[in-house]
């Protein structure tokens, strides 16, 4: 997926400009490898806790306000968020990049894709900071 | 167009192998963004919980074994990802690591899937 390309390019401004989106899809590509490795072990424990160990049904409010009284588990769940959504939100850039062919669209979608995705960043990283158990 | 064999990554497993790492990725995706705003409404313990009480529902109960069968494969295949990259050597292997991919998942989907629906099938919910 997306694997860096190493190829000689162009000479001057468009060489430089060039080699900082190759550097750029690298580190893209590492961050995925990385990310989706710990993604593995926070999103499966994440799941077994609340759809296996409990049912679904039991993790109510009162159950958020116990698990979330201890700070680690803030941590565990925002570290989850962030992860889940800048892996996810990067592995959809690359589907807008290989799909939507038009210029002017793909920055459109690219816009709407970043955005929402930040505000909601914003709103779940609110909603686990600010939460006091009743 | 001519195909030479061996050297063709189309139309063969790796391929359907990606297609359903971009289903799965992109499924588990829409599916954060609807549990984040589900999540921030627990400042509202009731409204938190009438919410939350859906997920019980038989539908939904079958919408999160779909979910953990997408986590499972996009996770196990994921791993097969980094094992080709990280070790070139390891693509030899690839297509049986694939059907343990595929196996994994449906073992510890049918697993969990069992658990999931239990409390419907038990006759204990709706």
């Amino acid at each position: 997926m997306a694997a860096p390309v190493l190829e000689p390019g162009p000479t001057g401004g468009r060489r430089l400009e060039r080699r900082a989106r190759q550097n750029y899809e690298a580190w893209s590509w590492v961050f995925m490898r990385l990310s989706g490795l710990v993604l593995l072990f926070l999103a499966l424990t994440h799941f077994a806790i609340t759809h296996i160990v409990n049912d679904v049904t039991e993790t109510d409010a009162a159950f958020v306000g116990e698990r979330w009284s201890n700070p680690l588990w803030r941590v565990f769940d925002w570290a989850l968020l962030a992860l889940a959504l800048s892996h996810g939100l990067n592995g959809l850039r690359w589907i807008v990049e290989d799909y939507v062919h038009s210029h002017a669209r793909r920055t459109a979608t690219k816009v709407a894709l970043y955005s929402s995705s930040l505000g909601l960043f914003a709103y779940g990283t609110f909603t686990i900071v600010t939460f006091q158990a009743p | 167009m001519s195909r030479s064999p061996g050297t063709v990554y189309r139309g063969r497993s790796g391929q359907w192998a990606f297609v359903a790492h971009r289903i799965t990725g992109f499924l588990v995706f829409f599916f954060l963004l609807l549990h984040i705003v589900d999540v921030s409404l627990v400042s509202r313990p009731r409204l938190y919980d009438q919410v939350h009480q859906l997920y019980g529902n038989v539908v939904l109960r079958l919408f999160e074994v779909g979910l953990l069968a997408a986590l499972v494969y996009h996770s196990l295949n994921g791993l097969r990802i980094v094992m080709i990259d990280f070790f070139p050597g390891s693509i030899r292997n690839e297509k049986r690591v694939l059907s343990a991919v595929v196996s994994l998942t449906a073992l510890l989907t049918a697993v969990g899937g069992w658990i999931i629906m239990k409390p419907f099938v038990e006759g204990r919910l709706l």
